[in-house]
């Protein structure tokens, strides 16, 4: 692949943690092969160009994570890039893929309140306008509302059940060994922005 | 016990667990568990592949349980305005409009490992509430 880019010890991640693997991307896609044997040693997760909806940057501890949303709403994490790796992949994607990728913050001042988002199937919990962190409503199995102010959201108990099949994918490659099972929101009365009227899965 | 939380409250919007990211920790292992890191005061969580930080005086309480099977269950119940003796006032006017991130559940595949961590959270938890009340006291 004359015209691609490879980066090795790249991790996905996911609901219960991550995996590592091989990075790659060319004009047309973007994939990431599982490295070693067994356990799923091999699988690949492909993502065709005009499947991707946008691009974001996140420095994390020690590395930067690239985000891939894609059309279905689900966010691809791919961690492990050097700085100059973010910017020689910010214009390959410009160049071949059209588009701009962004730039997030992660919050880490510790504070437990901020904003929630909904975009897509994603719900993002912002602290200061700074990612808190995300989860994916696919993998939700209930939400409840508790007394007037709390809404909770319980996730699945097994980890290869996604709503969609490229989470399922995901989750059986990852093998959590602490699983985020039920986050729970309180929202005052004060609060303008509802969340409440979303249709969850 | 879960305390009333009065000390670690009222400063809650003051204790920043990090400045900068790269004082963060680097994950200690690839599954990503729950870590603590007792000097800045932070409980990290793993929450869709990253590790995410609390400042311990968000907490209001922490528990743990496990089952026959050998998982062990862990929950954090963080401070929100308008529990009872817990008034947050000074930060919920502060923070009018905010939602607050009120609890987190995991299961874990290593139950030892959860009761250390609550363990940890307890003691950091009462340290740093007891010196906030301390400093508190002091400014009074």
């Amino acid at each position: 692949m004359s015209d691609g880019h490879t980066f090795s010890s790249i991790l996905l991640g996911g609901r219960g943690g991550t995996s590592p693997g091989t990075f790659n991307v060319s004009s047309k896609k973007i994939s990431w092969t599982k490295s070693g044997g067994g356990g799923g040693g091999g699988k690949t997760i492909e993502v065709d160009k005009s499947d991707i909806v946008n691009l974001t940057w996140m420095k994390v501890p020690r590395t930067f994570q690239l985000g891939v949303r894609i059309r279905d709403g689900l966010v691809y994490k791919f961690t492990g890039f050097k700085e100059q790796d973010v910017t020689s992949l910010t214009t390959y994607f410009q160049k071949n893929f059209g588009k701009t990728s962004e730039e997030k913050q992660l919050s880490i001042s510790g504070h437990n309140w901020g904003e929630v988002d909904l975009t897509g199937n994603m719900l993002s919990f912002l602290v200061g306008s700074k990612q808190a962190f995300e989860v994916s409503l696919a993998d939700v199995s209930q939400t409840q509302l508790q007394g007037k102010n709390d809404v909770v959201l319980e996730f699945h108990m097994d980890d290869t059940t996604g709503a969609n099949e490229a989470y399922g994918v995901l989750a059986a490659l990852l093998g959590p060994k602490d699983s985020l099972i039920e986050i729970s929101f309180h929202i005052p009365n004060s609060n303008t922005q509802y969340v409440g009227d979303e249709n969850r899965p | 016990g879960s305390g009333d939380g009065r000390g670690a409250a009222r400063s809650a919007s003051d204790l920043i667990a990090y400045k900068n990211v790269n004082d963060m920790p680097p994950p200690r292992d690839r599954e990503l568990m729950i870590q603590i890191d007792q000097k800045n005061e932070a409980i990290l969580l793993p929450i869709y592949g990253s590790m995410v930080p609390f400042h311990v005086a968000t907490v209001k309480s922490v528990s743990s349980q496990q089952d026959n099977n050998r998982t062990g269950y862990m929950r954090i119940i963080f401070n929100v305005p308008g529990t009872a003796f817990n008034p947050h006032d000074a930060n919920s006017l502060k923070f009018q409009g905010s939602i607050y991130l009120k609890e987190v559940s995991f299961r874990s595949k290593d139950p030892r490992h959860v009761s250390e961590v609550v363990q940890l959270i307890k003691t950091l938890r009462r340290q740093v509430a007891s010196r906030e009340s301390e400093r508190a006291e002091r400014a009074t």
